[in-house]
């Protein structure tokens, strides 16, 4: 149970003569006992970024706090960190009970406590029934729970980081091991970190989530904000599945127009826009886009239903709005008809929409 | 025949008789006769396997032998575990490394006897050479059979823990990084991250090592062959040197046959005593 605390950290890697930045002056401080994601594209940084809070690298600058103390220099074993990799890692040159043990050993705990502490991890992941087989033949999400057993074992592990632990998991076995290591990380109350780039993965383990870009995090917040309030196109487009649906638009002094349908706004946003303005975007969440079967008077613009998928419980139809030559995605019931080809009239409401200028959101009330 | 992969097999199954059946049959048919070219052959049973077994100078072959493998695998398999450890995992000196250990396996075993005649000639050789200067005057391996020994053994040694070195680096190579990692974050020091992580990942390269380090070992007739001749006395008269004396010299073929036969029993044996040991030492308890 610590607070990690991130400070102006950088990160290089240099290969030759070419140099590659990791990790662009990352600042973020994760709160006492919470759950955290990481989660970004492939290459944006994340494990690096992980790996620097671990200790098994050391960053080209910035300092890495664990309790206001400056580990930045220190090794991984002077961190008390617990880390989950996307590899399991399970020694078979040991049972179970010898993986979990392992740690402790390294430390040279007494016995009884050693067993003591074994019986508590393997009934709090519900190993205990396996503490004497080998796990060479466990599946990965066997193996990843021994691997979180080996972190958590210890009384004092400062935080609990978790890179891309699924990876290797079966889909229907994948349910079972993020609930075990969520039960486990709200018994213990350590602060925790998953790395991932599947924000489903990510969004239901964590508190708060951060999202990474080229080396850089781009947002903070909780899966609703990140959700409904992005700060930029690409948080709008990474987070939701599918993303964020985003319309080329100009500000007209009153209305925003796109082509030649106009979209009434807030008398709050009107405010924060200039209509000299280029590079304005509407963004509006597929599940907000109010689909007609006929105008309804309100400024609809028309589009053709080009595709439509079946959810389980919802659709998500594909409609082109060839007047404007854009295409959007929207969510609705099944019981909606939705035949490939037919026409549809879709409404933007101003309560529904974002809007973006060169990528970034413009909030209500500050540009 | 109904079933046309029979034909399909025909072309393996003639090479494989060709090549191991009937010669192994041959050798099965003359170790019950007496045989010596010119003469009739005669079927006399058993005899040349109790005339083998019963053979001092077969006997101290046979100990030598043990002996022999059990100083090269001592020597040649930590040897070429840490040579193997201490190489450099990447970067440009990789290659020179690997080139440089490989150039003695490249070199056939005849060679390597004379290269080493040479190297320990009490005239003109670099072994007694240094010996005389660390103040070891009496070198000399066609004399001092204690001098030949260790001779056969260094030789063995040169030529052959590069591929001990080989086998395991290429083991080292296959371990993924995380282990590594994990390790670092168990908080594992250097030699419990060597005895729980690399050294149980690399027991199949070992047991591969191992069992052709002693196969081959087993087998060594050209070093000891080159530099002696077997000798001083009977000092590296290996299992090999003797068959092919009595076989060949002596023309005794049906002893000889009988002596191959028990052989290269003891070589699957031995084998598969060592592959069986090494695969269950070293698994699973903890407690």
């Amino acid at each position: 149970m610590s607070i990690i605390d991130l400070q102006n950290i950088t990160h290089v890697y240099q290969s030759g003569g070419e140099k590659t930045v990791a990790v662009n002056d990352v600042s973020l401080t994760l709160a006492e006992g919470t759950s955290n994601a990481l989660i970004g594209p492939s290459g944006c940084g994340k494990t690096t970024l992980l790996n620097i809070i671990s200790g098994l690298l050391t960053p080209t600058e910035g300092k890495v706090l664990i309790d206001g103390k400056d580990v930045t220099e220190l090794p991984p074993q002077g961190r008390d960190i617990a880390q989950v990799f996307q590899f399991p890692v399970v020694y078979d040159s040991m049972d179970v009970y010898g993986n979990l043990a392992f740690p402790l050993r390294n430390r040279g705990a007494p016995e009884e406590e050693i067993d003591e502490r074994v019986q508590v991890t393997a009934e709090l992941l519900g190993l205990e029934d396996r503490l004497h087989v080998n796990p060479a033949n466990f599946g990965p999400e066997w193996s990843q729970l021994v691997s979180l057993g080996r972190g958590i074992i210890r009384h004092d592990t400062t935080a609990l980081l978790f890179d891309e632990p699924m990876t290797d998991v079966d889909p229907g076995r994948k349910l079972t091991l993020r609930r075990r290591i969520s039960q486990a990380q709200k018994r213990l109350e350590v602060t925790s970190l998953y790395v991932t780039h599947d924000q489903h993965e990510a969004l239901t383990f964590a508190e708060k989530a951060a999202v990474m870009k080229d080396g850089e995090i781009v947002q903070y917040g909780s899966p609703e904000e990140l959700y409904e309030r992005p700060v930029s196109t690409f948080v709008g487009n990474f987070i939701g599945s599918p993303g964020m649906n985003f319309i080329d638009c100009e500000f007209a002094g009153e209305d925003l127009k796109i082509g030649k349908f106009t979209i009434p706004i807030n008398e709050s946003m009107r405010d924060n826009l200039d209509s000299s303005w280029t590079g304005l975007e509407l963004g509006v969440r597929p599940n907000l886009v109010n689909v007609y079967d006929e105008p309804e008077g309100g400024g609809e613009i028309p589009a053709k239903v080009t595709l439509t998928e079946h959810l389980g419980s919802y659709q998500i139809i594909t409609l082109e709005m060839e007047d404007i030559g854009t295409v959007v995605k929207a969510e609705l019931p099944l019981e909606e008809k939705t035949d490939v080809g037919s026409e549809k009239f879709i409404g933007l409401t101003p309560e529904n929409i974002m809007l973006f200028h060169n990528g970034e959101a413009i909030e209500n009330g500050k540009k | 025949m109904k079933n046309r992969a029979w034909w399909f097999l025909l072309p393996a199954l003639a090479v494989m008789s060709l090549s191991a059946f009937i010669p192994l049959m041959t050798v099965i048919n003359y170790a019950q006769y007496s045989v010596f070219p010119g003469s009739a052959p005669q079927f006399i049973g058993m005899e040349n396997f109790a005339d083998v077994l019963n053979d001092g100078v077969f006997l101290n072959s046979l100990r030598r032998q043990v002996l022999f493998s059990i100083e090269i695998l001592l020597i040649e398999i930590p040897l070429g575990l840490g040579l193997a450890l201490a190489l450099p995992k990447k970067g440009k000196w990789v290659g020179w490394s690997l080139v440089l250990l490989g150039v003695p396996l490249l070199i056939p075993w005849n060679v390597v006897g004379i290269i080493w005649r040479v190297f320990t000639r009490s005239d003109l050789g670099a072994v007694p050479a240094i010996f005389n200067w660390i103040g070891y005057g009496a070198y000399n391996a066609s004399l001092n059979s204690g001098d030949a020994w260790w001779t056969v053994v260094a030789m063995d040694v040169w030529h052959w823990t590069p591929l001990v070195v080989l086998l395991c680096y290429a083991g080292l190579q296959a371990i993924p990084e995380e282990f590594y990692r994990a390790a670092k974050i168990d908080g594992a020091s250097a030699w419990s991250t060597f005895r729980y992580v690399t050294l149980p990942k690399l027991r199949h390269s070992l047991i591969l090592a191992v069992l052709l380090r002693f196969m081959d070992s087993f087998k060594i007739y050209a070093e000891p062959f080159q530099l002696t001749g077997g000798g001083p006395g009977n000092s590296t008269t290996f299992l090999s040197i003797y068959t092919s004396r009595k076989a060949i010299g002596g023309f005794n073929m049906g002893f000889g046959a009988a002596v191959s036969i028990i052989y290269f029993f003891l070589v699957i044996l031995i084998s598969w005593l060592l592959y069986t040991i090494m695969m269950n030492v070293g698994g699973g308890s903890s407690q």
